[in-house]
């Protein structure tokens, strides 16, 4: 075992009296183990760790691997990239998803003139039309490539990552035409720069047609006289959901300091960035005329009249780089990756990597995760897992295959989190204290009971894989510490497992019985 | 309440355990004796949302307004067919089982009521009235949970706050507790007989003596809710008095949240919800699309009330949308999306037999740009009243953040 891997969770001091801490925390006062750095690696870069990973990562090396993970382009992703081709979506660009998505328009339209009892027009549910019938085949694909990825995926800080960034950019997939483009957001936009420069990320989330359609900016238009559109509809104005949310949501935060007159001026900055139409594609498109060439100051920063599309660029590139975009940024990193609340030191590492590299999200990550917060005792074990990490590190932990059907999204969207369904702009939220209640915790103890019977809903499960089905009850006990809980079992939970294998002599229920329990218990929760 | 291990062997254990298959055979407690919950006397709310943006026009039809038939020469409800309310107001036909509740004065309309901000977004209006901020997205709670977290009266209970669905709605989004029932008969551990009891009592156990912090809490209100669910309630649930729920969801969530109010476990506010309401295309007038819905929305909500009993002394039912519709209706024989909708109240505490609000009239001077009925009562006003006069909120400002409540606003839904 490599001496620097014992040393760099060590590196920052001697070994100290570590604080009080709950009976939960799997280190022992004395050693936190090359395993034990490797479980917590894989906790939270990671959807969780397969049978024997901990060993592996560990003999590997911990720093090595998170150097690798930092670097997916070169970590080999064959098991995913056979599974892949079967998701039809992949191979749909956002014309064909229009034309899907049209057509079942049209469908729907020509239904409900022909029966005077048709469905509502919002449900869509009853709609039976070929493209209805597969752009609902699409969107599901859609959901379930990300349990699929999550689960499959070897670059998995890159799915993570992913998972991150369409939060912090919420999309919903369910509003118009969001519909038909939200999978290209997803491939074109969110992954391909969710380990790059934060302001290239920006940049093309807002120029984006699915965000541009999501917060409405592609209907907002200067109140100009050459802007206006004549006839029957209402003049159309500034809409400022974008302006806001930008500021709010995207990159300054709440408390970055902006005013409401600030919200405006953005709003105008942005005014004919839209898209083409969208049954021609909804490309990103600039309109000069619905533009406001007016002068606007935003932030005390003067934005000179008679500007175009540049000088949104110019914007975005001065947020990207401003203070508190760094802070709010790195601060929700922090959160996913250490503690519900950040601890303020991870935070300061975070802001003076983004700061050193202009904004490099993979600088900034490894700045967190060569920190002593990310390896303190009281941040390990510290976070709840939500209802994608759960469904997704219960399949890794006893090496279940998703099946073909998208029937495990519906699964995490039974939990609480239908993937790419968050109204809100905000995101799906990333505390315990928005995912863990007495309803969710008992759908949790099902799922872990269904999985370890083969019944959970679209997952393939081979037990005999993980763990040889055996008649010695502490043989049994021990493997499932060792491949499903990575040997943090409690005392506790054993002593229940224990109890509760007294009288049953089969095998296999045995088995069923221990490796339910321990998915569905307390420690499976954390990560 | 010792089970005996050699039932739980017995009956194969695991092998039958399916994900949401097997209904839960909800059992009556080993110690017999009935323990006669006294019937509790606080108040309860029951809020009814209906997405999709109901016609409020088509609801309670302004019969004596010569508009209303002028702008909807194929889709008014005749006169004829109206229940008459007050002489200019009535009710579809399909809501004729509420005219009792309309004549014993319990059940009053407020039209013309809606959000001051003018989005016709389904999604975002939906959002603003579950969050209670109109024009305000990043609210990350909703309005129904803030009252919970600012309700000091309330008693410890996982059955506090009740929405019925699958997951939580916006609108009980947030800090305090709240539970998201998909179906009472299912609700709890899934195994089937004596295996539920054994795989609860050992899930307890595990979480009794390792969680702590927030999984702590929560799994042992999920154990006291499962628990106070298997000792109150008997099986089969009959409704009382012939009661018939219509059948569907709305009919299921009515009917179950009946059940939660007379099985007093503490249940204080109750939410569902209910679809179909977004009449583009073909609505219908006294028969039809919208017709179906509302026959559904009347026969669930007079059940309930019979149900229910007397104990809907104490319990006010409150519908919602978050918009309303046209006044004229369109080439597709429906109506697109409008401004002020029509909301209703039912319950004993309810001022009732009237239709309250100020009425702006169908008149094109009057109309919310243009097309719409004018909003005269801003929701959080009446949701207001509500919370205050019957709820027994002491302090709306927290509730309905940016918005400055007066009772001189309310629309007097509730008997002072």
């Amino acid at each position: 075992m490599c001496l620097s891997v014992l040393l760099v969770p060590l590196s920052h001091g001697p070994i100290r009296a570590l604080p009080h801490r709950p009976s939960t925390a799997i280190l022992h006062p004395q050693a936190f183990t090359p395993r034990d750095s490797a479980l917590h690696v894989l906790n939270r870069l990671a959807y969780g760790p397969r049978p024997g990973e901990p060993d592996r990562v560990a003999a590997m090396g911990v720093m090595r691997w998170i150097d690798r993970q930092l670097d997916p382009a070169h970590v080999d992703d064959a098991a995913l990239g056979a599974r892949e081709p079967q998701f039809k979506v992949l191979t749909y660009d956002r014309h064909a998803l229009a034309d899907v998505y049209f057509g079942a328009l049209r469908e729907r339209r020509e239904r409900n003139l022909a029966e005077p009892r048709a469905a509502d027009t919002m449900g869509m549910r009853d709609d039976p039309g070929p493209n209805a019938r597969l752009g609902r085949r699409l969107a599901r694909d859609v959901a379930d490539l990300v349990v699929v990825r999550a689960a499959l995926s070897e670059r998995q800080l890159a799915e993570v990552m992913a998972d991150f960034w369409a939060n912090h950019f919420n999309v919903f997939f369910g509003k118009g035409a969001d519909r038909f483009l939200l999978p290209e957001y997803i491939e074109r936009t969110i992954r391909p720069y969710a380990l790059g420069r934060f302001a290239d990320l920006l940049r093309a989330t807002a120029q984006s047609p699915a965000m541009l359609v999501y917060l409405d900016n592609w209907q907002s238009v200067a109140p100009s006289a050459k802007a206006q559109r004549a006839g029957g509809r209402r003049p159309r104005d500034i809409n400022e959901n974008y302006a806001r949310e930008l500021l709010e949501l995207h990159t300054l935060g709440v408390d970055g300091g902006y005013t409401q007159q600030d919200v405006v001026n953005v709003a105008r900055i942005f005014t004919g960035w839209s898209i083409e139409r969208p049954r021609q594609g909804g490309a990103f498109k600039f309109y000069d005329r619905a533009h406001d060439r007016g002068e606007k100051i935003v932030m005390g920063v003067t934005y000179p009249a008679g500007h175009g599309m540049d000088e949104g660029l110019h914007l975005l590139a001065w947020l990207a780089d401003n203070p508190a975009t760094a802070r709010h940024v790195s601060h929700q990193l922090c959160r996913r990756f250490v503690n519900d609340q950040p601890p303020d030191g991870c935070v300061d590492d975070a802001v003076a990597a983004w700061q050193r590299t202009h904004g490099d999200i993979r600088e900034v990550l490894r700045a967190i995760f060569h920190g002593p917060d990310f390896w303190a005792p009281e941040n390990v074990q510290a976070k709840v897992k939500s209802p994608l990490e759960f469904v997704v590190s219960a399949l890794r932990a006893v090496q279940a295959d998703p099946d073909t059907t998208p029937r495990l999204a519906q699964v995490v969207a039974r939990l609480g989190q239908p993937l790419y369904l968050h109204v809100a702009p905000d995101g799906y939220p990333e505390s315990q204290d928005d995912w863990v209640n007495s309803g969710a915790l008992l759908n949790r103890m099902n799922a872990g009971v269904a999985l370890a019977v083969g019944k959970l809903p679209g997952a393939i499960v081979n037990l005999d894989l993980t763990i040889p089905a055996t008649s010695s009850r502490e043989q049994l006990i021990a493997a499932v510490d060792e491949q499903i809980l990575g040997g943090a079992m409690t005392e506790n939970t054993r002593r229940v497992i224990r109890e509760q294998l007294r009288d049953l002599d089969d095998p296999v229920q045995a088995r069923a019985l221990a490796v339910g329990l321990a998915l569905g218990g307390p420690e499976f929760q954390r990560q | 309440m010792a089970i005996s291990r050699r039932v739980f062997v017995k009956s194969g254990g695991l092998a039958l355990v399916s994900f949401g298959l097997d209904p839960l055979f909800l059992a009556r407690a080993a110690f017999a004796a009935d323990t006669p919950g006294h019937p509790s006397t606080r108040p309860i709310l029951v809020c009814l949302f209906q997405r999709g943006a109901v016609d409020g026009l088509n609801m309670v039809v302004p019969y004596g307004d010569r508009l209303y038939y002028k702008e909807r020469p194929r889709i008014a409800v005749a006169q004829r067919d109206v229940v008459d309310l007050d002489g200019y107001f009535g009710l579809h036909p399909r809501l004729a089982p509420l005219k009792t509740l309309w004549d014993n004065k319990s059940l009053a309309v407020i039209h013309a009521a809606g959000s001051p901000d003018s989005t016709r977004s389904h999604f975002d209006a939906q959002d603003y009235m579950e969050s209670g901020t109109p024009g305000r997205k990043a609210t990350a709670d909703g309005w129904l949970n803030r009252y919970c977290q600012h309700d000091r009266e309330h008693l410890s209970t996982p059955f506090q706050a009740v929405a019925f669905g699958p997951r939580l709605p916006r609108i009980l989004a947030g800090s305090a507790p709240s539970l998201a029932i998909d179906d009472l008969q299912t609700f709890g551990v899934r195994a089937p007989g004596a295996a539920r009891d054994r795989l609860t009592e050992a899930f307890e156990q595990l979480y009794g003596g390792a969680a702590t912090g927030l999984l702590a809490t929560s799994s042992h209100e999920a154990f006291e809710a499962v628990q106070l669910l298997n000792r109150a309630n008997p099986g089969q649930y009959q409704p009382a008095d012939g009661a018939t729920y219509p059948r569907g969801r709305l009919g299921a969530a009515m009917r179950q949240i009946a059940q939660l109010i007379k099985a007093d476990v503490g249940l204080q506010v109750a939410f569902a919800d209910v679809t179909g309401w977004d009449t583009h295309v073909n609505q219908g007038a006294s028969e039809g699309q919208l017709a179906t819905r509302l026959a559904d929305l009347g026969q669930a909500l007079a059940a309930f009330t019979t149900d229910v009993g007397e104990r809907m002394r104490d319990v006010v039912v409150l519908t919602m949308s978050e918009f309303g519709r046209t006044i004229r209706e369109n080439g597709s024989l429906g109506t697109d999306h409008g401004h002020a909708t029509a909301m209703l109240v039912l319950g004993g505490p309810v001022n009732g037999g009237k239709v309250l609000g100020r009425w702006p009239g169908l008149d094109p001077a009057d109309r919310f740009e243009g097309r719409d009925v004018a909003v005269t009562t801003d929701f959080r006003d009446l949701f207001g009243e509500i919370l205050t006069r019957h709820m027994l909120a002491t302090d709306l400002s927290p509730i309905f953040p940016g918005f400055t409540p007066d009772p001189a606003r309310f629309p007097g839904a509730i008997t002072a």
